[in-house]
């Protein structure tokens, strides 16, 4: 079974599927409206656009397709994971 | 009729409440002192079954832990107000279910008296999904409705059940983690408190109210022994609570599987693309800015000729005399000074009405976040920097969505600076006055000279933001994490309602300033001191230069000497604190009142008016002089008014009014002397 690595949602690739795994420290620090939005474990998400000059990151989440923007140091409190069938 | 029953809506932000608000009580309205982003309607009503409703529309927001000012007063009211309502009308969107049932069971389990609506029930429809309201009744112990807001689908029947009254609480839906539980029992032991979850918010709100019931002091204590940190019983309540809003939705909803591209999808790749994005929002800017100057030149042309025929016929209904003088050269031409700008002002807030019901605002927040960011504003801050084109007033109220406490009190410190419809009058004027008719590359120096305003306007507004920056200081984080909003089509009509309301608002409010002015301005001409002997020591019907008010001016007249301006000026300018567009007026009636020539227009008269050494009253340097200084100070009473309701600071407040009018005296002061 091939491992895959967690990484941070602000670091995340674009146009590639990821599902949400956790959030660092358990999301202490991270403003708590990011879980009342709804970017919570086993969601998936792909981020489709970013504004210029590493502005807000412009993801849509969800099996509803909702859509947030997220400011990279935001982003950077979320872990994530590849989907499997995007690890070709 | 007496109201008989009183509800609010609540919900998510971006769910359609102003849409469902709108058709509830399409008959009355009136504007609130709310913002969601603009502001909003606040209170209606609805005749139903020949009874009287009262609809309330709250701010939006997704969990009653609050992050912003707006927030805040959701939550206190919902919680403090209880007596004051019968029940709750809960707005979901059904294309985002999932997120909207955060709230709606905390306000459940506070035990507030509820029913469900669900929204936009055709999108979701359009996106293949099926809803059924039966297993979410059954789940949820509460009335489900199904609505369509904008096509009507549904709201007879939203009446209906809020005539029967089918407003319920329920059972408890949050299991307290057992860790808590005991601590829980304890406190509703000793408090009598028999909400068990009410006490749990308070453990973990971050901020208690202030009020301190036995229940808040109970909790302070505890929270501080039992070293509880907040944020993780937030955390455990939200997790929890989503995983059982899942399987609660995984029956009550299904979907067709079908990959439909959202339209939204579509044309974001555009309206959010690194280059052509920005293009997008200039080219837009462009758009509103040639409708507010060209489309509007023909309803003011013609309210400027309606209010020329008012007052010449005023003029030859009274008798002569000095009441004549008030009213038909006064108080008719300073109003009209003012109602000739209502389409200018209609035409930029109906624009940004529709951008922002829209949904596109929020991609204009989303572009701009990380350009405002170095300034200590916030992406949201562009919203207001907007709107204030308009008018400041209601753009600082929309504030209240930005969270962090120091970003809002930037943006509401520099707002102003940004060139309000008010200022259009002064600018309009003096530029036509002072500015030579010349072209460049086809475009006029007024034109241009106008735009200068703007542009300087905005970068003032960034300067004094990043100077604030680097002067308040915060522990709060900052924080973005905004919705975007699926776009949907405007409401056409109803942005229009609220654009009229606003601008009747403003005109009515401006009104009453410059009718006071005006009269007080006229007193003071008219009567002046006696200075032969005998007889009382006031005179009335004075020469204008032998009046109270000369008199004042010329006091004045060594303050202002330096930035170029003569003594009517002063009075202009000092009048001109209560409310800018004021100038105008204060000018006409000066001037009319001097007069020698009454069939010349002001403008006329101002051009030709010339100093008791020959020179012109008004040449380019105290032009510029009088643009730059309306381009700063803070003239205007009930903006000050505004800013001191929101910051809740008479320190910043008059720190803004000093700052801005000794800003205004400098650089009106510099570019006189530059120029002369």
């Amino acid at each position: 079974m091939q491992k895959l690595d967690n990484t941070q949602l602000c670091c995340f690739p674009k146009r590639t599927r990821g599902t949400i795994v956790g959030y660092k420290n358990d999301g202490l620090k991270m403003p708590g409206k990011v879980m009342e939005i709804g970017l919570l474990p086993d969601t998936k998400f792909t981020i489709l656009h970013q504004a210029p000059f590493r502005g807000p990151l412009y993801i849509e989440y969800g099996e509803e397709r909702t859509r947030v923007a997220l400011r990279e140091e935001e982003a950077a409190f979320i872990t994530v994971v590849k989907d499997a069938d995007e690890s070709k | 009729m007496k109201v008989s029953r009183k509800v609010l809506l609540v919900g998510n932000p971006n769910v359609g409440k102003s849409t469902l608000f709108n058709i509830l009580c399409n008959r009355n309205q009136k504007t609130g002192n709310y913002a969601g982003v603009t502001v909003a309607s606040l209170k209606g009503d609805y005749i139903y079954n020949g009874k009287k409703v009262e609809v309330t529309d709250l701010p939006g927001a997704y969990s009653i832990y609050p992050g912003s000012e707006d927030e805040i007063i959701l939550t206190e009211f919902l919680i403090q107000e209880q007596s004051q309502y019968d029940g709750i009308i809960y707005v979901a969107d059904a294309l985002n279910l999932k997120r909207s049932f955060l709230l709606f069971e905390q306000i459940r389990d506070l035990g507030l008296p509820a029913l469900l609506v669900i929204n936009q029930i055709d999108q979701a429809t359009k996106s293949g999904y099926t809803i059924y309201p039966e297993v979410l009744e059954k789940e949820y112990g509460v009335k489900v409705l199904l609505t369509n807001a904008k096509k009507n689908v549904g709201i007879e029947e939203l009446r209906r059940a809020v005539d029967e009254n089918l407003f319920c609480a329920g059972s408890p839906l949050f299991d307290i983690p057992s860790q808590n539980r005991a601590l829980v029992d304890k406190i509703a032991g000793q408090t009598g408190e028999e909400n068990l979850y009410k006490i749990w918010t308070m453990l973990s709100s971050t901020k208690l109210p202030g009020t301190q019931t036995s229940l808040i002091r109970q909790v302070s204590e505890y929270k501080e022994t039992e070293c509880l940190v907040p944020k993780r019983l937030q955390t455990q309540e939200t997790l929890r609570r989503y995983e059982a809003i899942e399987k609660k939705l995984s029956e009550a909803r299904v979907k067709k599987p079908q990959r439909t591209d959202l339209l939204t999808e579509k044309w974001d790749k555009l309206l959010v693309h690194p280059f052509w994005g920005y293009v997008f929002f200039l080219f837009i800017l462009l758009i509103i800015f040639q409708s507010v100057f060209y489309l509007a030149e023909f309803p003011m042309a013609w309210i400027e000729d309606g209010f020329g025929a008012l007052s010449e016929a005023v003029s030859s209904i009274l008798p002569e005399g000095p009441l004549n003088n008030l009213i038909a050269d006064g108080i008719i031409p300073g109003i009209g000074g003012i109602v000739v700008f209502a389409p200018q002002i209609g035409i930029l807030l109906y624009f940004l009405y529709l951008l922002e019901d829209s949904g596109y605002m929020a991609r204009v927040v989303f572009l701009m976040d990380r350009l405002l960011r170095p300034f200590g504003l916030n992406g949201k801050s562009i919203v207001p920097l907007v709107s204030a084109t308009a008018c400041a007033i209601p753009a600082i109220m929309t504030t209240r969505n930005i969270e962090n406490i120091k970003e809002r009190l930037i943006t509401i410190l520099v707002t102003p600076f940004m060139t309000c419809s008010a200022r259009l009058p002064v600018y309009s004027i003096i530029i036509t006055l002072v500015i030579p008719d010349k072209f460049i590359l086809g475009i006029s120096y007024k034109a241009l000279a106008l735009l200068a305003m703007y542009l300087l306007g905005f970068v003032t507004a960034l300067a004094s933001a990043f100077v604030l920056k680097n002067i308040i200081h915060t522990k709060m984080k900052s924080f973005l994490v905004m919705d975007l909003p699926t776009y949907k089509m405007p409401m056409w009509s109803h942005n229009l309602k609220l654009t009229l309301l606003k601008v009747w608002g403003f005109i009515t409010g401006a009104g009453k300033v410059i009718f006071a002015v005006s009269i007080v301005i006229w007193v003071l001409s008219y009567f002046g001191p006696n200075n032969t002997p005998g007889g009382s020591s006031i005179k009335s019907e004075v020469e204008l230069n032998d009046s109270y008010l000369a008199q004042m001016g010329r006091k004045m007249e060594p303050a202002i000497a330096p930035l170029g301006y003569d003594w009517k000026m002063g009075v202009g300018i000092l009048t001109s604190f209560a409310a800018r567009e004021v100038f105008v007026g204060t000018m006409s009636t000066l001037y009319s009142l001097s007069d020698n020539d009454p069939d010349a227009r002001l403008i006329d008269k101002m051009r030709n008016d010339t100093k008791p050494n020959g020179e012109k009253v008004f040449t380019l340097a105290t032009g510029l002089s009088i643009l730059v200084f309306y381009a700063f100070a803070m003239q205007c009473i009930s903006t000050v008014a505004i800013v001191y309701r929101e910051t809740k600071s008479l320190k910043w407040t008059i720190a803004q009014l000093v700052g801005m009018s000794a800003l205004a005296y400098v650089a009106s002061f510099v570019v006189y002397q530059l120029f002369k």
